[in-house]
């Protein structure tokens, strides 16, 4: 928490929703485990794990700005994993140079993404 | 060199053959492109189908077109046709206006009401500042005199606002006060802010007028190189009556105008009553001027109408109640609705050109990337031949069009259930305003956009398009897959829009023993909804194909059917919400939102609608026992097992995206029978709320058994029928293996049942079982 800087904030719901996701984050942090990495990796997309199910429903509502997508390079041959602006009329940008050669693949490569934001954050 | 970038539309979407349609093209980085006619087949890349297939036609009009680059003015102003200068003022004048502004910190100047020329800085306004403040500007060309409040306006609070100044004297005043009551503007009394504002300042000089600039309110006129003259300083919010005085109007007179007293009459130059010259059927785009010139305003990029007014009171909901408490017009400065550009090339299509879905293909340079472009529109039979036809949901189309969830919608990660798949023409609309958007989207001033058209290019209604969100062909791209098996089976069909529909009503459908619709049936104005409906109660065999159908309540006026107006209300499933007191279409003055709120809830029409969605992964259908009743047994003829449709180039089933259930409740016909059922979908999938007035955990996919898409068939009067699938990925379920598999089998015994003349099967069948039955006794 940075109380001078949000005292500059008219908004104070930021400070609430920081604060539930500090909590939140502090506890996914604990059920980040080879297992869970392993059973998306397997199945990105369809029903889950509890688990994984929390980590995911998470991740999909970070601010916009903060979620990662993928783009087309080439139907059903390859694709990147892109960072959303948040801000319309900016495009997304590239995270890094990957090429992942199916969806799959290339979901399971932004799902690490996230992972690593957690666990880093 | 630039980026080859090709995009155009048609001024139609649906014709006959022989008719003439015309493209409207714009290209960047070339000055030609390739075109050729095609008819459209299948639209979908996927590589577990058949891919996408296109048949080139023989056309006068292909080959090498010149193409220029094309401007579209956004934003929606009024423009008041003043051929004789009465709004010319050189001497003294007064402005005034209520106002509601949305967006007065967006960091521009923004014109409310004036005779300016923003780029020659000639006339006069009354705008709001960059600083967000109300401002009072004059101009004689080299310098301009500006007037600005002392204090920023709120948000989405209404003002009664004006600008005086006295020729004479050249004193400026400006009168600023908040008109908020308790129910018309976000905040109420307990809220301590100061609304009020009234400053004074003598000008050094005094205005001097071109004689060809406009009198525009919500924008201000400039000028570019390239496009010439187009209109800048466009607003964000509403405006409620307005006008303008050729004298400084006293404190007191405007005082009276505050308080809902008639403006005087002496001075008045123009004086716009915005809640007049409405009907209870609607209300167009002319905004009238009850003052001695008849100066009447004309809005461009349709000017929200039927909005709250700065006297509204909370106890009317509609306009069409209380004309005078709705005299609101909203304007957002990235409103759309036609692109305007020139035509790039008429075309008469071939008398003998059969019905299909067909496109003008456009490439520039090697053609690939934007540098392609499908223009798509859809042709009838001058004369309708064929037993069967395929209803193309182009009202859905409009409501989808250029939609921008994926990148701007908080919502669809969550609802989707992945993140998006973008591709390169999201990133294109998504940095483009000219686009315009479809009213899944929200203006940048965060209201709803509640119209779309489709004279303008619509990048997703195109083959090979995947919707971002979903990562799927979305609409009609999903719809050729039911187009490609009718071709692939060999039956004789016409297509059909919803545009015949709503226009021709019942008559468009009539001739044709068979009518299949499209995977996501949402959007039906009522003369559509109600042609259906005497369609099947007439005799008609209708084959609903998709899921969420029949749900949204949208208008077309008959003259402009390319626009869309729709407002989302009711249920909490929506892209955004319509304001209170703002439910109904200002095109109809019908409540929009959902079929629902009328009692017409899609279950009554083909037996069942929207159970809930969730995307992601799809389910197979189970057999249910009805399907095993001898009167039934021709819909799964031949057909293995108890399993139907474990694939599907919908994310690998025929059961999912969103799916429709039935319900006796909600006014499926006590005779419908299910013949198989989906179910076991993974918890993203979530129930519609009419499901249920509460929400809680257990309305998810594996928690609850009304997330499911039940293939529901049901007989009508007249020999009519009905045989609904309940799920969007249904169609995309057709093309797997050649076409050969359980769901193709199945969907041609039941449209091979619908075209035969006289009963029904199951009818024929039960009639000769009760003969057999009562012999027995
Ligand atoms: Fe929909």
């Amino acid at each position: 928490m940075l109380p001078l800087e949000y005292d500059r904030s008219q908004d104070r719901d930021i400070i609430v929703r920081d604060r539930f996701d500090t909590l939140r984050r502090e506890f996914l942090r604990t059920i980040v485990t080879p297992e869970v990495i392993e059973e998306h990796r397997r199945s990105p997309l369809g029903q889950h794990s509890e688990r994984l199910e929390r980590l995911l429903i998470y991740f999909r509502q970070r601010p916009l700005d903060e979620r990662y997508a993928l783009r087309t390079v080439e139907p059903f041959g390859k694709y990147q994993v892109v960072r959303l602006s948040g801000h319309r009329g900016t495009p997304p940008r590239a995270v890094d140079e990957t090429i992942y050669a199916s969806a799959n693949e290339a979901l399971h490569g932004l799902f690490l993404h996230c992972i690593r934001d957690l666990l880093e954050t | 060199m630039a980026q080859i970038k090709i995009f155009g539309y048609a001024d139609k979407i649906s014709v006959k053959a022989g008719d003439t349609i015309q493209f409207h093209v714009s290209a960047d980085g070339t000055s030609t492109a390739e075109a050729h006619l095609v008819r459209l087949i299948h639209g979908d890349e996927h590589p577990h189908g058949p891919g996408f297939i296109e048949e080139e036609i023989d056309c006068v009009a292909n080959g090498t077109w010149r193409v220029e680059k094309q401007f579209t003015q956004v934003g929606a102003f009024l423009e008041v046709a003043d051929p004789d200068r009465k709004l010319a003022l050189d001497g003294s004048i007064t402005l005034c206006a209520f106002i509601w502004p949305t967006w007065p910190d967006v960091g521009h100047r923004q014109c409310l009401l004036g005779r300016w020329d923003n780029d020659k800085n000639h006339g006069y306004g009354l705008g709001i500042n960059p600083s967000g403040r109300l401002e009072f500007w004059v101009g004689c060309g080299n310098e301009i005199d500006y007037l600005q409040a002392e204090l920023p306006l709120q948000k989405q609070a209404w003002y009664f606002v004006a600008a005086t100044f006295d020729a004479r004297t050249g004193r400026a005043t400006l009168y600023q006060e908040g008109v908020v009551n308790r129910y018309n503007s976000l905040l109420g009394k307990v809220a301590p802010v100061d609304y009020r504002s009234h400053v004074s300042e003598v000008f050094r000089f005094r205005q001097h007028n071109l004689p060809d600039t406009p009198f525009l309110v919500a924008g201000s006129r400039d000028w570019h190189a390239l496009r010439g003259h187009f209109v800048s300083q466009l607003y964000c919010g509403k405006i409620d009556r307005c006008g303008v005085f050729d004298r400084p109007l006293r404190r007191e007179e405007l005082d009276a105008i505050r308080a809902g007293e008639p403006p005087p009459s002496f001075g008045m130059v123009a004086c716009w009553d915005t809640t007049k010259g409405y009907t209870d059927r609607g209300i167009g785009d002319l905004v009238v001027d009850i003052g001695p010139n008849r100066l009447d305003a004309n809005g461009y990029n349709r000017p929200v109408r039927a909005q709250t007014g700065y006297n509204w009171n909370g106890r009317n909901d509609c306009f069409r109640l209380a004309p005078h408490e709705y005299g609101g017009i909203e304007f957002h400065a990235d409103a759309m609705i036609d692109s305007n550009w020139k035509v790039t090339r008429t075309l008469q299509l071939p008398e003998t050109l059969r019905s299909g879905a067909y496109a003008m293909r456009l490439r520039g340079g090697d053609g690939t990337g934007l540098g392609e472009e499908y223009v798509v529109f859809f042709v009838r039979p001058r004369v309708p031949t064929g037993r069967i036809a395929l209803l193309f949901s182009t009202a859905t189309y409009l409501a989808y069009a250029n939609e921008r969830f994926a990148t701007d919608g908080h919502i669809v990660q969550p609802m989707a259930g992945q993140p998006p798949t973008i591709c390169e023409v999201d990133i294109e609309i998504y940095e483009n305003p000219e686009f315009g958007a479809g009213c899944y989207d929200s203006h940048a001033d965060g209201a709803g956009v509640c119209y779309s058209s489709y004279r303008r290019p619509m990048v997703n209604m195109r083959p090979k398009y995947r919707i971002a969100a979903f990562d799927l062909p979305w609409n009609f791209p999903a719809d050729l897959s039911i187009l490609a098996w009718l071709e692939h089976m060999g039956y004789d069909y016409d297509v059909l829009t919803d545009e015949d529909v709503h226009l021709e009503g019942v008559a468009a459908m009539a001739p044709y023993a068979c009518i299949l619709n499209s995977t996501h049936p949402e959007y039906h104005s009522e003369r559509m909804l109600d042609a259906h409906e005497d369609y099947i109660a007439g005799g008609g065999r209708f084959i609903c194909m998709g899921a969420n159908s029949f749900c949204c309540n949208v208008a077309f006026r008959d003259d402009e059917p390319w626009i869309l107006e729709c407002r989302k209300t009711g249920g909490h499933w929506k892209a955004w919400a319509a304001r209170p007191g703002e439910y109904h279409l200002a095109t109809t003055g019908q409540m929009g939102g959902i079929w629902t709120g009328f009692q017409r809830w899609g279950q009554k029409l083909v037996g069942n609608t929207f159970a809930g969605e969730g995307f992601a992964h799809s389910q197979p259908y189970r057999r249910m026992p009805d399907s095993y009743d001898p009167a039934l047994s021709w819909i799964t003829e031949g057909i293995e097992g108890d399993i139907i449709g474990d694939f599907g180039l919908g994310n690998g089933g025929a059961a999912g995206i969103e799916i429709d259930c039935y319900r006796l409740g909600f006014g499926t016909p006590p005779n419908a029978k299910i013949i198989a059922s989906s179910g076991g979908h993974p918890d993203n999938y979530i129930a519609h709320d009419e499901e249920g007035a509460y929400s809680h955990q257990g309305f998810s996919g594996t928690h609850n058994y009304i997330l499911r898409a039940d293939m529901v068939y049901f007989e009508a009067p007249n020999n009519g029928a009905v045989f609904a699938t309940g799920s969007i990925a249904f169609g995309m379920a057709l093309p797997i293996n050649g076409f050969e598999n359980n769901v193709s089998q199945l969907l041609s015994n039941v449209v091979n049942a619908f075209v035969r003349p006289g009963p029904l099967p199951s009818s024929a069948i039960r009639e000769g079982k009760e003969s057999v039955e009562h012999l027995a006794i």
